[in-house]
């Protein structure tokens, strides 16, 4: 289990499984003894075996310490998910006492059980944690801290993007580097070529050798370019900067745009969407068209409101689960707008009644009316958690029975407008326009 | 004895309705009965908006026990206010009598006919013998029998809402106050507990409870 500060716990069954019921990793191993591939499961080669088999309730399951050790810990070199074998982790879990509270380190301390020395180690070796487990990285506190070592926990910027562009250098300028690190300025991802021309090559072992001839830090899998890079306070990783400016997105550096349907035309001619895209992620995708139409058919003056939607406290997501729960449905039973004071008088709306909402997508939403300063005048905001009514009818008679939510209402996203945002491809249900009306 | 008391920390409650959702799932409260409400001023307004969560306050001089007709309230032992809904006719008399509109009402029947009085019990059950199912279907958990904490203060995720020995969340509360500087005077401390505290204050000194009966005060 990882931890939100990136401590990993080992833990242990409370339980086996009840009844007919079995365990994941038996079922999959069962699953792939049924495709025919069992063997090449187990990781079965030249007469080794990656995965033992354990006994649970009579029946067969991969080893939960040897799918981290030969699985995880084999299979994460890049992203640093190598030094948490099971041993140590479960060496911290019998020897929680050792580590301070607040920096999470062990200042001594020996597991009396395999005599694994804690001395140094962050609770959880928080990912990353570079390196095979028996050169001991201690875990990552804190992520990018160049005031440590490496080999105390501390980080580097990865140089991920290449080590200059537009003549412009990626990498860390002088000055910039870990504590106690030999390469006092930035540096590119290490290989056997750049551990060669430093004359680091002959601190591998024959054995390491062998296996990282001609490879770099991510797929040497004995890991001594790793552990050689690190013993000289440098991260196999590279040493760049941050990168502010991200040539591959279509704003190398955010810059504001107007969404589709705005409030202010004068904002769209400054601020203009994208072009439109004619072949992305296969299709044919609009931005300014539809937003140049919008200005033309001045749905800002039809709409005048921007619409806006979110989360309550009360329900989850789509809400069918929470609204179907007495408990919570009880505390908010009906879809609402929210409303600023001065806008719903200059309508003549009233706190708790219904109102119309509609929105150029030509949707029309009834909903109570939540009055209150909470918004600003410009504004409407609508929770995103009902459904079950379709503009201003209740749709019960067309659940099946007995699985209509205990609360329905109107489904704000039926009325929120084409768009979305290009790089992350989220839809756009945060910025539109509407207009309110007296029910 | 401990004197049991509630305290809502106005500086700290998110009106996240936790409490209320607790206190509903605890004791099986059916719907349209609030033993338990989080009532929010100023909503959006910046600055002032307010929320506390509030219940029976289980009083020291409870003038909902003083107009009954039938004299169903009883105070415990710990000085939670509870009634017997074999007596109580469902009158309303101890709704309006009540400043903090605790006691509630099921619509039991046609003519907006009233149930049964159903309020807060600092989650200590009824006249019923402990943690009997009868205890139960009537007046919901006995946890106080149990050793524990009512459920909506042991939910709260701010700790806003406390409840248990007055004592001791006085001391909480206090200290609180003084490492904010400020915040008794939101909630009203000088009605509900005597002067604000002062530092190096000693705790109020607890008025000494009529000796409990079996049922009657
Ligand atoms: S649970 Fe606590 S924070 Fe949430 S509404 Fe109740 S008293 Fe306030
Ligand atoms: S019901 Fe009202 S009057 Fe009676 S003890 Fe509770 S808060 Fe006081
Ligand atoms: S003490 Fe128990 S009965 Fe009273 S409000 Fe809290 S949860 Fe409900």
């Amino acid at each position: 289990m990882t931890a939100s500060n990136r401590s990993l716990q080992w833990r242990e069954k409370v339980i086996d499984p009840l009844f007919e019921s079995r365990t994941d990793q038996m079922i999959m191993y069962e699953l792939a003894q049924k495709l025919g591939f069992a063997d090449q499961f187990l990781g079965k080669k030249d007469g080794k075996q990656n995965l033992r088999l354990v006994k649970v309730k009579g029946r067969d399951e991969p080893s939960m310490e040897d799918t981290l050790r030969n699985e995880v810990n084999k299979g994460c070199w890049t992203i640093g998910y190598t030094g948490q074998s099971p041993e140590r982790l479960q060496a911290h879990m019998r020897n929680q006492h050792v580590f301070d509270v607040k920096t999470l380190r062990a200042r001594g301390g020996k597991d009396a059980k395999t005599g694994y020395d804690l001395t140094g180690d962050y609770y959880g070796l928080p990912w990353p944690c570079y390196g095979s487990a028996a050169i001991k990285h201690p875990g990552s506190p804190n992520l990018y801290d160049t005031s440590k070592h490496p080999m105390d926990g501390g980080m580097t910027f990865r140089a991920l993007f290449g080590v200059e562009k537009d003549g412009v250098n990626l990498l860390a300028e002088d000055g910039i580097a870990n504590k106690g690190s030999d390469i006092t300025t930035g540096y590119p991802q290490f290989d056997h070529v750049l551990l060669k021309k430093l004359g680091w090559w002959d601190e591998l072992t024959d054995e390491e050798k062998k296996e990282a001839e001609g490879k770099t830090w991510a797929n040497d899998l004995s890991g001594g370019i790793q552990r050689v890079a690190m013993k000289h306070g440098c991260c196999p990783f590279g040493n760049a900067k941050a990168r502010a400016v991200v040539w591959n997105f279509p704003d190398p550096i955010p810059q504001h745009r107007e969404p589709l349907y705005s409030p202010r035309p004068d904002l769209v001619e400054k601020y203009p969407t994208h072009d439109d895209v004619k072949v992305f992620w296969r299709l044919p995708t609009l931005f300014k068209s539809v937003q140049q139409k919008a200005v033309k058919d001045e749905m800002h003056k039809k709409y005048p409101l921007i619409l806006t939607s979110g989360r309550i406290v009360e329900y989850e997501g789509g809400g069918e689960e929470t609204r179907s729960n007495p408990w919570l449905a009880e505390l908010q039973q009906d879809c609402y707008a929210e409303i600023n004071p001065k806008t719903a008088a200059d309508r003549s709306i009233r706190n708790g009644e219904y109102v119309w909402l509609s929105t150029p997508t030509g949707a029309k939403l009834k909903v109570k009316a939540k009055v209150t300063e909470g918004i600003g005048p410009d504004t409407i905001f609508v929770p995103f958690h009902f459904s079950g009514w379709w503009q201003g009818e209740d749709m019960l008679p067309f659940y099946p029975d007995g699985s209509a939510p205990i609360v329905r209402g109107e489904a704000v996203n039926t009325a929120t407008t084409y768009g979305y945002d290009r790089v992350t491809m989220m839809q756009e249900s945060k910025t539109t326009l509407c207009q309110v009306a007296k029910a | 004895m401990a004197r049991m008391k509630f305290l809502c920390d106005a500086e700290r409650c998110i009106e996240c309705n936790g409490c209320v959702t607790a206190c509903k799932n605890e004791n099986e409260v059916p719907w349209g009965v609030n033993r338990r409400r989080v009532v929010t001023l100023n909503d959006g307004v910046v600055g002032a908006e307010k929320s506390i969560s509030v219940a029976c306050m289980h009083c020291s001089d409870a003038p909902c026990m003083a107009v009954c007709p039938v004299d169903c309230f009883y105070r415990t032992d710990d000085g939670v206010v509870l009634h017997d809904k074999d007596l109580c006719i469902g009158c309303g008399y101890c709704f309006y009598a009540c400043p903090f509109g605790a006691p509630q009402f099921p619509q039991a029947g046609a003519f907006g006919l009233r149930g049964k009085m159903d309020k807060c019990t600092f989650c200590a059950g009824g006249p019923e013998p402990d943690r009997s199912e009868v205890e139960f279907k009537k007046y919901g958990r006995n946890r106080l029998s149990e050793g524990k904490l009512p459920a909506c203060a042991e939910m709260c995720s701010t700790k806003a809402l406390l409840g248990g020995d007055g004592d001791v969340i006085a001391d909480i509360y206090r200290e609180r106050v003084l490492r904010r500087g400020r915040g008794s005077e939101v909630w009203g401390w000088s009605t509900a507990y005597g002067l604000p505290p002062k530092p190096g204050a000693q705790p109020p000194v607890q008025q000494q409870q009529p000796a409990p009966t079996s049922g009657k005060s």
